[in-house]
């Protein structure tokens, strides 16, 4: 009778095998298998590319991307956006060169300015969004304009440049043979994704981004976690404004532009829904890496940089499609 | 079984792991009201889906007016005559009236070469439409949306009308309307029947068979278990054939001894629908909660609960005044709230039974602020044992569960907080009969066994009658009455619900 009660659905552990099949093909396994083809393909085409100090090169590239992915993974995943991420990244950097160069600040007291005018950026968001019920893309478009004009008014079309050695460590240097940044981008991620994947904080993120109604009236304090969500994402775009200065030392009021959309494709290219309630940051990582890898292997290989952004689209649908493929037939 | 208007025989129908029907049958003659019951899942939304072409049978005849037919589509059904009236309305609410009634169909004149639309005609066809259904209070150049769900309810039935059908289906056609829209209903299908029209009528609830069907199907998990004559029959069988076992006691309320007062409130005030409102719980009694919809119960709750905070007031639990101006008060305060609106106040429904179990108590699954799945899995099986809820396992989503497991859900997510004081707003509403009397018998051993002060919210006075222990009635915003288990009867309770305005209307009848 044994094979009889395998039928039953019953609630005991999954094997190993399960548990691989189940990850492979989940969005980020697909995603993955993605992004082992891209790179496999594009090292047969140069010998340029799959190189140590290439992959590295780009990881330092990415790490700003990456960086603000992770809020705005959070933040789509309750069903809202942050338009505003590029901004702020420039406002942060202005605030930065400004404070140095103008108002004669020590550098270490112009970046703790510069991170936390971002972070407060962040959270006039989230206020407006929790307290007034502005629509996060409204609100977030709203300080998209307003934010990049305070930094072109406070920058007066002037870049400062001029840092001290000690201050490009973060975006230039190395530590233990890997880009400084990659190491705070690894961090961020790993600390980030479990939070998200196992703490309260992750449940009620999903819970709000599913039913947002449910979620209040099972007594999670949903304005304190959006408030708390729009508020990270300013802080993380102000480091990886902090880190932009750093790589290309020096600062201009245009910085960051256009950055938003390159952070909202990554997460959703990664499966996050943007209507909210699914979505991982491993997910997101990969859609970074996977989007970056792109774009240099194409020019690498040659490829000018009109017909990389069209192959870059290509794959983003092409990624999409088949992800959604497999998981309505896993749904059946 | 000459005289059937439609006649099924011998219908199968399979979906994916499941056998929805098993050789049912099931026929409607002329002018005739034919109700449709079972529990949810018994297979009467799938039996209606086929009579109305949305599904085909894998096995089977369909047999109308003696001629077999086969419907591929629903467009084949309304064409020889079948129209459905969902549960979930298929209107545009940004049209009109008469846009809706004659959507697909309306009257046309040539102008300039053109076909165009013939507005005076249609919207004078529209008002005859309604007419004839001796409605004439409505005015057909109103969108759509700006009418409540009673009048939208109205113009579909016209719609459907004005397509000629000869077969009426109406999938649970009272379960958002308020009392004098339910009359009204009432009248509107007497009033198809005198005429002719055959109706199938599907229902949770057994007072509108008996008070409408000429005759009654049961099924049971996807089988047919018989056809009556509603006059030869009564609520004890028919609850026995949709069960499969006979329910002894709708209402299984225990004696229960009733302690000191949990929940306290002294003048509370949230205009326009919580006016100056003072009663108390205590615990292990059930206090019922009667009015009509719109008379401020759920609103009154909801300020209980934090949802909408009190603008003055006092709200006292065992004694001491508590401030709750959000639902995560509340909760740290002891009290639970199983919301009206299942689906979206109530449960998540893409989450699984072990997430929506645990949504109330993260704290106490978790260990610094990380969730253990283990902690989780033992309460969400913990509460599918002790709820009996039907599901595969913790990790299922609730959506696919039936309506009276999902309440179960929602049940077990509170009893989880260990409330002092649980707030039931229409705990049993969409909940098939099985289903419902375990509620109830959960309710009873909650407050008799563990000493819980329930205040239970309900449209249904034999629920309100046979589960309270005291009963307060609103009105407008405002308590009014208080009735005793021993002194309340239906006709008091009924009374005290009703405006002098409504009561004058009701007339002697009451």
């Amino acid at each position: 009778m044994t094979h009889l009660q395998a039928e039953q659905p019953s609630p005991r552990n999954p094997t190993v095998s399960e548990k691989l099949r189940h990850l492979l093909i989940s969005q980020e396994g697909v995603l993955f298998v993605i992004m082992l083809v891209s790179v496999l393909f594009l090292a047969t085409r140069t010998d340029k590319f799959l190189t140590v100090d290439n992959l590295l090169q780009q990881g330092r590239f990415m790490t700003e991307v990456g960086l603000i992915a992770i809020p705005m993974t959070y933040i789509i995943i309750t069903g809202g956006i942050d338009l505003s991420v590029g901004s702020i990244l420039g406002l942060t950097a202005i605030v930065l060169g400004w404070t140095w160069q103008e108002l004669g600040f020590p550098l270490e007291l112009a970046i703790i300015t510069g991170i936390l005018s971002g972070t407060l950026a962040g959270f006039v968001n989230g206020l407006f969004i929790v307290r007034v019920g502005v629509p996060p893309l409204i609100m977030t478009l709203a300080t998209l304009a307003l934010y990049r004009g305070l930094a072109e008014g406070i920058s007066e079309a002037r870049s400062a440049r001029g840092y001290p050695e000690w201050f490009f460590q973060l975006g230039q240097g190395e530590f233990l043979g890997i880009p400084t940044q990659l190491w705070l981008l690894i961090v961020a991620v790993i600390i980030f994704a479990i939070i998200l994947a196992r703490t309260r904080l992750g449940r009620a993120l999903y819970a709000i981004g599913n039913n947002e109604t449910g979620a209040r009236f099972s007594g999670l304090t949903v304005n304190r976690h959006l408030l708390f969500i729009y508020t990270f994402s300013g802080f993380m775009s102000a480091v990886a404004g902090y880190i932009f200065v750093s790589r290309v030392s020096t600062t201009r009021s245009d910085m960051g532009t256009g950055m938003e959309l390159d952070v909202i494709a990554a997460v959703v290219l990664g499966g996050t829904s943007i209507f909210g309630g699914t979505g991982s940051i491993p997910g997101t990582i990969i859609g970074v890496v996977l989007i970056q890898l792109l774009k240099n292997g194409l020019v690498l290989t040659g490829v000018t940089s009109d017909a990389t952004i069209v192959v870059i689209g290509s794959v983003l649908i092409f990624a999409i499609l088949v992800n959604n493929f497999i998981q309505s037939r896993r749904g059946e | 079984m000459s005289d059937a208007l439609l006649e099924l025989q011998g219908i199968n129908k399979h979906f994916p792991g499941v056998h929805a029907l098993k050789d049912a049958h099931f026929d409607v003659r002329r002018g005739e009201v034919h109700a449709l019951i079972g529990e949810n899942g018994a297979g009467k939304s799938t039996m209606i889906k086929i009579v109305s072409g949305v599904y085909q049978p894998d096995t089977g005849d369909i047999m109308l007016d003696g001629r077999r037919v086969e419907f591929s589509n629903p467009r084949e059904a309304h064409a020889a005559g079948i129209a459905t009236i969902y549960q979930e309305l298929g209107l545009y609410p940004e049209l009109s009236v008469a846009e809706n009634i004659f959507m697909g169909h309306a009257p046309t004149v040539k102008r300039f070469g053109f076909r165009a639309i013939d507005w005076e005609r249609m919207e004078a066809e529209a008002e005859a439409a309604l007419a004839e259904l001796n409605i004439s209070n409505l005015d057909v150049s109103t969108k759509v949306g700006a009418l409540n769900v009673g009048n939208r309810q109205r113009v579909e039935i016209a719609k459907a009308l004005s397509l000629d059908a000869q077969i009426l289906i109406m999938d649970e056609p009272t379960a958002a309307l308020t009392e004098s829209d339910v009359e009204q209903l009432f009248s509107i299908v007497r009033l198809l029947r005198e005429r002719g029209v055959s109706i199938v009528y599907i229902s949770h609830r057994l007072n509108e068979v008996f008070e409408l069907a000429d005759r009654v199907t049961v099924l049971r998990d996807g089988e047919y278990i018989g056809t009556h004559e509603v006059k030869n029959t009564d609520e004890g069988e028919l609850i026995s054939m949709m069960v499969g076992r006979t329910i002894e006691n709708l209402f299984p309320k225990q004696e229960a001894e009733i302690g000191e007062v949990v929940l306290e409130v002294r003048n509370l005030n949230r205009p326009p629908l919580t006016r100056d409102v003072s009663f108390k719980v205590r615990a292990g009694e059930i206090v019922g909660l009667a009015g009509l919809v719109g008379s401020g119960r759920s609103e009154t709750a909801q300020v209980v609960f934090g949802v909408l905070p009190a603008e003055s007031g006092e709200i006292l639990l065992n004694g001491e005044p508590v401030r709750i101006s959000r639902p995560s008060e509340a909760v740290d305060h002891g009290i639970g709230y199983v919301p009206e609106d299942r689906g979206h106040q109530g449960l998540i429904r893409e989450m699984t039974i072990r997430e929506n179990t645990s949504m109330a108590v993260l704290e106490l699954v978790s260990k610094n602020t990380f969730i253990s799945r283990t902690r989780e899995r033992l309460l969400a099986n913990h509460s599918i044992r002790q709820l009996s809820i039907r599901a595969t396992g913790p990790d299922q989503i609730t959506n696919k569960l039936s309506g009276g497991n999902q309440q179960k859900v929602v049940v077990s997510k509170w009893l989880a907080s260990s409330p002092k004081l649980l707030i039931m707003d229409e705990p049993t509403r969409g909940v098939d009969v099985g289903a419902k009397s375990e509620i109830h018998r959960l309710m009873s051993e909650l407050a008799a066994e563990q000493g819980l002060a329930i205040l239970m919210i309900s449209s249904e006075l034999p629920e309100i009658l046979g589960m309270s222990d005291r009963i307060l009635v609103m009105r407008e915003g405002r308590l009014v009455a208080e009735f005793s288990r021993e002194e309340a009867t239906q006709e008091l309770v009924a009374h005290a619900m009703m405006s002098e305005q409504l009561r004058q209307a009701a007339g002697a009848s009451l």
